[in-house]
């Protein structure tokens, strides 16, 4: 227990890496379907359609307000002891299903913020030039929103990443359940979950390099 | 907008689409083979080494699928997830040393014990003060979350006066940091971990409770039926010597025998 044993280390990073796949794939399956869903409620949001307004805010309101393990559990283990055909979705599904729903929440305000956030003489301008509401939202409102949105997302996407790491508790074998299970085998715990946390760190930083440069290329309008 | 969602959808799509059809293979398996959960953190029984599944428990259940003339399905899962996993016909029973309890004997299926055990007090390296399990008043003692260590704890009668604290995993780790004053383990994993293992640990007094490790099944038809047949297979596994050629290679001793 006295210095960090890097071999240990260096001859662990491929194994755990190998799990980085699996990891990367859930997350991003997890944000694209997740930002979708998003879409469509802040629209509902915005747009305050009847019945369907409620609906989401009650949506919106049980997945932001509850823990993403406690959703993982009652999807998993849960509603298949009521509905028999959901044993038939496997870990991997769960986790990608529950990854959607809980995100797509707390995405869906965020979203919805951006939209609302355009100042309201965009589209009275755009109004007045005689363009639809479609015509309007595509090319004016969300343009703009999109660029407020990104920061917040790519924010939801790094932490779905990180929210990854729950799927072992589904029997998911991913990069932290890996690395779980190396370390009950060779008791050294400090050397695996320091070799895991800079995995997911340089993970992080790789995206964020590339959140810098979507949000410089979002931002050229802005900045002559 | 439009334009620039295509890449997106280009490269996540076959994503989601390989993480949607990966169960294919695993519902095609599910008649043939036993499937067997565990939690891949025990050691020595399940644990992993460069990236293999290993321990007591693998290879017992490879000998019973063996001698069943079948194929056996490791899951891994965190332990709170295993018996989630049994309960909703995900894995056919958990090979995790699961102690035969009332309360789990009301809900399942169990196979005669192929593990006789104990409960064994386990204590960072010099310390005197806790000796046994008489000495656990007023400590804090660490248990693992879902096992039934605990209930033996609470059923104590100075339990009141134990700081139990439930983990997830890492109670060794806990106790050799010393911020627990111990922990609560079967015997023979615990002495495992401290001749195995580079934590400062050391065993605190004799057992306090004879424990019986078994294979929980579903306790319906199918389950007992196959319960049955898993049953006779270790017993037959018994009578040829090989749980306990098994036993003596994990633990240089037979744990199998009441």
């Amino acid at each position: 227990m006295s210095v960090l044993d890097l071999d240990y280390m260096l001859g662990l990073l491929p194994i755990l890496l190998s799990y980085l796949p699996l990891t990367l794939q859930m997350a991003a399956a997890g944000m694209v379907l997740a930002l979708a869903l998003a879409c469509g409620l802040a629209v509902i949001r915005v747009l305050k359609i009847p019945g369907l307004n409620a609906a989401t805010m009650l949506f919106i309101s049980f997945f932001r307000g509850t823990p993403l393990l406690v959703q993982l559990f009652l999807f998993y283990y849960g509603l298949p002891q009521l509905l028999d055909f959901l044993t038939q979705i496997n870990g991997i599904t769960a986790t990608i299903m529950g990854l959607t729903l809980h995100f797509s929440a707390y995405m869906a305000e965020s979203i919805r913020a951006a939209i609302v956030g355009v100042d309201r003489s965009q589209t009275e301008a755009a109004l007045s030039i005689g363009m639809t509401n479609a015509q309007l939202m595509r090319r004016i409102v969300l343009p703009q929103a999109t660029r407020v949105a990104v920061p917040t997302l790519m924010n939801y996407f790094i932490d779905m990443i990180k929210a990854t790491s729950l799927a072992f508790t589904l029997g998911v074998t991913e990069l932290m359940g890996a690395t779980q299970k190396e370390a009950a085998g060779s008791f050294l715990y400090f050397e695996a979950f320091v070799t895991v946390a800079v995995i997911y760190w340089i993970v992080v930083e790789l995206l964020a390099w590339g959140q810098r440069r979507l949000e410089s290329r979002l931002n050229k309008a802005y900045s002559r | 907008m439009g334009r620039s969602l295509n890449p997106v959808k280009n490269i996540a799509l076959p994503l989601l689409a390989s993480g949607l059809l990966a169960t294919g293979p695993a519902q095609a398996e599910q008649d043939e083979s036993l499937r067997v959960g565990m939690s891949g953190g025990y050691f020595p029984f399940t644990f992993v080494e460069q990236d293999t599944l290993k321990g007591f428990e693998v290879d017992v259940m490879e000998a019973v699928a063996e001698q069943m003339d079948t194929e056996v399905v490791f899951e891994t899962a965190n332990f709170s997830g295993l018996f989630g996993m049994l309960e909703s016909g995900r894995i056919d029973t958990i090979a995790n040393q699961i102690t035969i309890t009332e309360e789990r004997l009301a809900k399942y299926a169990f196979t005669e014990p192929y593990v006789y055990d104990g409960a064994q007090v386990v204590v960072k390296e010099g310390n005197t003060s806790i000796t046994g399990v008489e000495d656990l008043a007023g400590k804090s003692v660490a248990v693992n979350l879902g096992s039934n260590f605990e209930a033996l704890l609470r059923e104590l009668p100075y339990a009141d006066d134990i700081d139990i604290r439930t983990y997830e995993s890492n109670i060794e780790q806990d106790t050799a940091l010393g911020r627990v004053d111990a922990f609560v383990m079967d015997r023979v994993s615990a002495s495992q971990v401290i001749k195995d293992k580079p934590l400062p640990l050391q065993l605190a007094g004799e057992t306090f409770s004879e424990i019986h490790n078994a294979l929980p099944f579903r306790d319906t038809e199918q389950g007992r039926q196959l319960r049955d047949e898993v049953g006779q297979a270790l017993q037959t596994l018994r009578d040829n010597g090989t749980l306990a050629d098994i036993s003596e290679r994990w633990f240089g001793s037979d744990i199998t025998q009441p």
